[in-house]
């Protein structure tokens, strides 16, 4: 059993890359350490039909919107491989991609008491706005999880 | 040839039940994002926040483009489509014949042929765009145009209120972490 169970939300941004190359440069070359990459994606909305053609449309593009989501399933498979390469084993890779089910911060912390991990790896970018309207993620996981180490990268 | 409309009382009751239905803005912004994309048949929509101090268009959710392109770079409200001359819509037809793109190479790998980009405004302050590709030549109907508008503004409203409703959580929590101990008298 590995002695390290890392959590490493990804989202696919240019700091989440960053995010990742500190968990290869740091971690892959431990050998009892496991990681588990975590996205989780805003479903699909059920749409009312109601015999408007207009919303048949709708109805019909949503095999679309399911499409974008599993191409982003796949992203994150490539994010798998790109950890592969560099030098973690296949066992100690896990990735998991589910619905939103509070917010981002919430299915974080909730995921990382489940699944009780050592570490979480979080990114953050200093001066971002939109922390004031969406709140920030960092400031949520870090006074939430009192028996996990919280890395930061910025 | 009129230009078929393709909003209409039950596409926008759907999308704006969507602003109504959470106080979180990223949940919001990303149905927002799924519904226009599927309501207009177009490639992408993006939901961007404008940072003043940057002039940075900040991304708060997007919906059918790349994970390249999202990553292309800073997107700066003076290099890109800027709607700070007028606050109007800015309706680009085909994006290999326009100036205004600050990534053009990017958006012609991407596949994108047309932009249509809509200032959210709160009380007449620019606070953001909404922004939607389509992976052909694009004419829009004016009323389509009136209702994504009207859509704007009720995004900027909810923008509004999550900001303040994020406001009010910090005090809170800021208050309820004064121990009672320092309260007494």
């Amino acid at each position: 059993m590995s002695s390290q169970k890392i959590l490493l939300p990804y989202n696919f941004t240019s700091y989440d890359q960053k995010a990742l190359d500190f968990a290869i440069r740091s971690f892959a070359h431990q050998k009892d350490v496991e990681i588990t990459l975590f996205n989780a994606y805003t479903p699909v909305p059920d749409i009312e039909v109601r015999g408007s053609p207009v919303m048949e449309t709708m109805r019909g593009n949503l095999g679309y919107l399911s499409q974008k989501i599993k191409e982003q399933e796949d992203e994150l498979k490539v994010v798998r491989n790109k950890l592969l390469e560099k030098g973690f084993s296949k066992d100690r890779i896990h990735t998991i991609f589910e619905p939103k089910k509070k917010d981002i911060a919430g299915d974080i912390i909730d995921l990382a008491l489940k699944g009780r991990f050592n570490v979480v790896v979080l990114n953050r970018k200093p001066g971002k706005i939109i922390r004031f309207f969406t709140g920030s993620v960092f400031n949520k996981v870090v006074t939430s999880l009192k028996e996990a180490t919280v890395c930061i990268v910025s | 040839m009129a230009v078929e409309d393709k909003i209409d009382i039950d596409v926008y009751k759907v999308v704006t039940r969507a602003i109504g239905e959470s106080d979180n803005l990223e949940d919001i912004a990303d149905q927002l994002a799924q519904l226009l994309v599927g309501a207009l048949e177009i490639k992408g929509c993006t939901i961007f926040v404008l940072n003043p101090e940057t002039e940075e268009l900040e991304a708060l959710a997007s919906f059918g483009l790349s994970i390249n392109y999202m990553n292309k770079g800073p997107v700066l409200v003076k290099k890109s489509i800027d709607h700070k001359l007028r606050g109007e819509p800015i309706i680009i037809r085909n994006v290999s014949k326009s100036d205004q793109l600050q990534y053009p190479e990017d958006a012609r790998k991407e596949g994108i042929n047309a932009i249509i980009s809509l200032p959210i405004k709160l009380s007449g302050k620019f606070i953001g765009v909404l922004r939607l590709y389509h992976y052909e030549e694009w004419d829009v109907s004016e009323r389509d145009l009136d209702s994504l508008m009207l859509l704007t503004e009720n995004i900027g409203l909810a923008m509004m209120y999550t900001r303040l409703l994020h406001a009010l959580q910090s005090v809170k929590e800021t208050v309820n972490e004064v121990h009672p101990i320092w309260l007494s008298p």
